[in-house]
């Protein structure tokens, strides 16, 4: 066998079968780029390549975005913020129908404009919610289902850790990418708006709606207006010129300690404890992107890239086809596999082809962020929607249930976001940060 | 053997800390620097990038002492008791074979390599600032076979429970 | 050892990878695919290499050091790289020392003032330097208005590589150093984190700079450089008579880069203008003046002041 077959089977067999078998992520793609590099290279250049990679992956300055947007939101999370973007959020939609679950959408909406995660908005929005909706006689499989799909918004709305990483390998603008999330991300939540709205059409019990007086409604908004700053921080320091991203990621920490202390939420003894679960967080997508740094060197030294696009593009030479292909084996990778190794493995593989049929990376980006958040909320494997069901106390199945009309009106929104390039690329060409 | 562990994790914790809080300090000084009193830093973008390195490393490790590492286990789980400790031991063993081998080898041969490279702006040379790979690989192995014996014993399960863990 | 056989050519000859920083449309890749072809053809396929651009192999630094393993066997690296394992290397990398391509051209390939010098890798680090290829004469571009003497750029924040010898000839040339990541200066340009950087005419267009920093002072204060290195052992397996093709080979190859350097800048020019860039002289007395003490600041050794001395009479 051909060294870069060798190298190729590898990789494949050896990732599925650690996988498989619950080795972590991490180790499954590492191990095995270190083996497929052996094949390659013999045993010490390989082991001098492969940790060299693993290291240099993550000494790179824009990815110190991520560590500090992480201790923003669990800073954010300490300080008495969830409560006061669902107080906002129930102002905005609380005239809708079903308003209970539309306030729920939104939240998480608002929640993922501050931090750059899911799970967090998912645990934080999604225990005060649940317990409100069950008194008004929500089925709480639904109530579950409806805060596991909607928080993964706050993964394309910026900030957002997940175009970070985008943003790292597919080498294009951080500001640029955030501006590009705002469109998909909209299209997330009104998707999600929208089945909420279907269902209370069946249920005419739930069709209550909340009328909030404007006087006591602009204090609610006024109250949560210094945490929405953050975004304006963020992303007017970038635009501005003030800072770059990863500067404004450091400032946004230490705006969210000073709105910590003004509120009285934070504690200067419970810092380290909150240092150490951004710290914790932050690890397990390092040591993710190390790894992937190496086996994606692996991949170009056996050129496999190039193969996997000659064989793509010698089944068709349509574009349509081949981005469906695309976004087909996504939606298929993202069901048991986290959004982050999931952009660290495909990105070098699929972007080169895209750029043939001249696809911006900016909106590629925007595809493989948007698909890749579906599978989160996707049975075997899916963190939002496992903690949706245990903050609400209930096992999987039913919330599997409820959840299958949003996936149908989210993979819906896949399509707009696709095939209509301009949805992502308006904004950051409207500021300048593309040609 | 839970005695070291305890120790490690607790020592681990506090580099951590000091490590982290040190990067927020340095990018904020680099910021402040230049927007404020004009007087750009030379050495801050490199210090921050070499600091985020060695907290990723170690922070690494700690997670490996929770077992906190994103794996997917609903295959796993559907196996018998008796197969769940087989692999959990099989999947430890392979967390040892990363670390010796791509950790601390790997580490030390890249290490070597840039030993005598200086560093652009701080006093000190690339190979220094690779040992952060052995390092964290030996503390990797002791915590897997900590694990190895935690399980045979039944002090631990043999699929860790799920948590909050994702990736982002 | 890292190369393996030849497949693709026919041959059973062995290949050797190159590591890359720049990308398939830059002079360099035109200029070593075409002496990679060239070389496998003198040598009857018994030797062929194969170009990895993109920094797909790793970014300099890492590449250096893993030709010096032999995992890959050639590599174009910056003078910073080299200086950071051998300070004689600072030398090349002076602003002012170079007038022109042609004389940088001229001196980096003259064997009786560079020999020892691109020999002083090979105990240490297992890398034999084989000679430069120029990376153009760097000016400065900034977002304002143009620049005529250092004067005129005092309180503007100037971009500069993070290494203390950017930094102080940044600020020789009398603006405040800011060093940056490559990858966030056009964000940085266009935002306005800084007020100018520095470069050659090529980088300018193809960057996309000039959209952003439209005002290029041709100060030409440093003429930049590439090496190309080569595994040792590698090259002490070559037969005589294939070492003699690769010599000759690599001159034709950098002689051929230096006149796409060139067309690639006069294009590189053309364009910036059409974009709306616009390109003015400089009092270049006021910044030779203003950077000559850097010499004599940054030069610690006999062998670097030989070098000096040397690179500076070729001139004349
Ligand atoms: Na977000
Ligand atoms: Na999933």
């Amino acid at each position: 066998m051909e060294p870069a077959s060798l190298a190729g089977l590898i990789l494949l067999v050896g990732i599925a079968l650690m996988i498989a078998l619950s080795v972590p992520i991490a180790v499954a793609i590492g191990l095995s780029a270190i083996f497929a590099t052996v094949a390659l290279l013999g045993f010490e250049g390989a082991t001098l390549a492969s940790s060299q990679r693993m290291f240099t992956g993550i000494n790179s300055f824009p990815l110190l975005a991520i560590p500090f947007f992480v201790l923003a939101g669990v800073l954010m999370n300490n300080g008495g913020i969830a409560g006061r973007l669902i107080d906002a959020a129930k102002v905005l939609v609380g005239r809708t129908p079903g308003s209970l679950a539309q306030t729920n959408v939104v939240a998480n909406a608002m929640f993922g404009a501050v931090s750059g995660a899911a799970v967090a908005a998912a645990a934080a929005v999604g225990t005060v919610m649940e317990p409100r909706q069950r008194k008004e006689g929500y089925d709480r499989a639904f109530s579950a289902a409806v805060n596991a799909a909607s928080a993964p918004a706050g993964m394309l709305i910026p900030p957002s850790n997940t175009f970070i990483v985008y943003s790292l390998v597919s080498s294009t603008s951080i500001a640029a990418l955030f501006m590009a999330g705002v469109g998909p991300g909209l299209v997330w939540t009104a998707a999600c708006m929208l089945v909420v709205l279907l269902y209370v059409r069946k249920h005419p019990e739930l069709r209550k709606t909340d009328r909030v007086q404007l006087r006591q409604g602009l204090v609610v908004l006024w109250k949560a207006v210094p945490s929405l700053l953050m975004i304006v921080i963020v992303i007017g320091g970038i635009l501005s010129g003030f800072f770059t991203a990863t500067e404004s990621a450091a400032i946004a920490v230490v705006y969210c300690l000073v709105l910590g202390f003004a509120y009285r939420m934070l504690k200067v003894s419970e810092l380290p404890r909150m240092l150490l679960d951004a710290g914790r967080t932050t690890a397990i997508v390092m040591l993710l992107v190390g790894v992937s740094s190496a086996l994606s060197w692996v991949m170009s030294f056996a050129r496999i890239p190039e193969l996997i696009s000659e064989g793509m593009l010698g089944v068709t030479d349509n574009s349509t086809i081949i981005l469906i292909m695309m976004m087909v084996i996504l939606l298929l990778v993202g069901t048991f596999m986290d959004p982050t190794p999931a952009i660290l493995i495909f990105t070098p593989i699929f972007l080169p082809i895209v750029a043939e049929f001249g696809i911006s990376p900016i909106h590629f980006g925007t595809m493989i962020v948007y698909n890749l958040c579906v599978g989160v909320i996707t049975p075997p494997v899916g963190n939002v929607l496992f903690v949706s069901a245990r903050v609400a106390g209930l096992r999987l199945e039913p919330v599997i249930a409820k959840i299958v009309p949003f996936l149908v009106a989210l993979i819906g929104g896949l399509f707009v976001v696709v095939f209509v390039p301009e949805l992502s690329t308006w904004l950051p060409t409207q500021m300048g940060l593309v040609d | 053997m839970l005695a070291l562990k305890k120790f490690l994790d607790r020592s681990l914790a506090a580099v951590c800390v000091v490590l982290f809080a040190l990067l927020v300090v340095i990018v904020v000084w680099q910021v402040f620097a230049r927007q404020v009193i004009s007087d750009p830093s030379t050495w801050s973008e490199e210090a921050a990038r070499y600091t985020f390195v060695w907290l990723g490393f170690f922070a690494s490790a700690l997670v490996f002492s929770e077992r906190g590492h994103i794996a997917v286990d609903f295959v796993v789980r559907k196996l018998p008791g008796l197969v769940q400790r087989v692999i959990a031991v099989l999947v430890q063993a392979l967390i040892i074979a990363f670390a010796l081998i791509g950790l601390v080898w790997g580490g030390l041969r890249a290490a070597q390599g840039a030993w005598d490279t200086n560093l652009t702006a701080l006093p000190t040379q690339i190979g220094v600032m690779y040992l952060v790979m052995p390092i964290t690989g030996v503390l990797i192995t002791v915590y897997a076979l900590y694990h190895v014996v935690a399980v045979l014993r039944g002090a631990e399960l043999a699929v860790a429970p799920t948590d909050d863990a994702e990736a982002i | 050892g890292g190369a393996g056989t030849a497949g693709g050519d026919g041959g059973s000859g062995t290949t050797m990878r190159l590591a890359l920083n720049q990308t398939e449309e830059h002079p360099s890749y035109t200029a070593l695919e075409n002496f990679g072809e060239r070389f496998s053809e003198t040598t009857g396929g018994r030797w062929a290499i194969d170009v990895f651009p993109n920094e797909t192999l790793g970014a300099q630094q890492e590449a250096l050091q893993l030709v010096g393993d032999g995992t890959v066997d050639m590599a174009i690296v910056s003078g910073t790289q080299l200086e950071n394992l051998n300070e004689d290397f600072l030398v090349f990398n002076l602003p002012e020392v170079f007038d022109s391509v042609e004389h940088q051209m001229s001196v980096v390939h003259d064997e009786k003032i560079v020999g020892d010098l691109y020999a002083s890798l090979e105990e240490s680090n297992g890398v034999t330097v084989l000679g430069g290829l120029t990376q153009g004469s760097r000016s400065i571009y900034t977002t304002s208005g143009p620049v005529e003497t250092p004067a005129d750029l005092a309180g503007q924040k100037l971009r500069v590589q993070e290494s203390d010898l950017h930094v102080a000839m940044a600020e020789a040339m009398g603006a405040s150093a800011t060093p940056m990541a490559f990858g966030e200066l056009y964000t940085g340009l266009q935002s306005g984190v800084v007020d100018a950087a520095e470069n050659n005419e090529v980088s300018y267009f193809t960057q996309k700079h000039f959209e952003v920093a439209p005002y290029w002072s041709s100060t030409n204060h440093l003429v930049g450089l590439d090496y190309l290195v080569v595994n040792t052992d590698r090259l002490a397996e070559m037969s005589q008579e294939d070492r003699a093709a690769l010599d000759a080979e690599w001159t034709a190859a950098h002689e051929e880069h230096t006149e796409l350097w060139a067309s690639a800048t006069e294009d590189a020019i053309a364009e910036a203008e059409a974009g709306g860039a616009t390109f003015s002289e400089v009092d270049e007395e006021a910044f030779s003046a203003a950077l000559e003490p850097l010499a004599d600041q940054f030069i610690e050794s006999d062998t670097q002041q030989t070098l000096f001395d040397a690179a500076r009479a070729a001139a004349e």
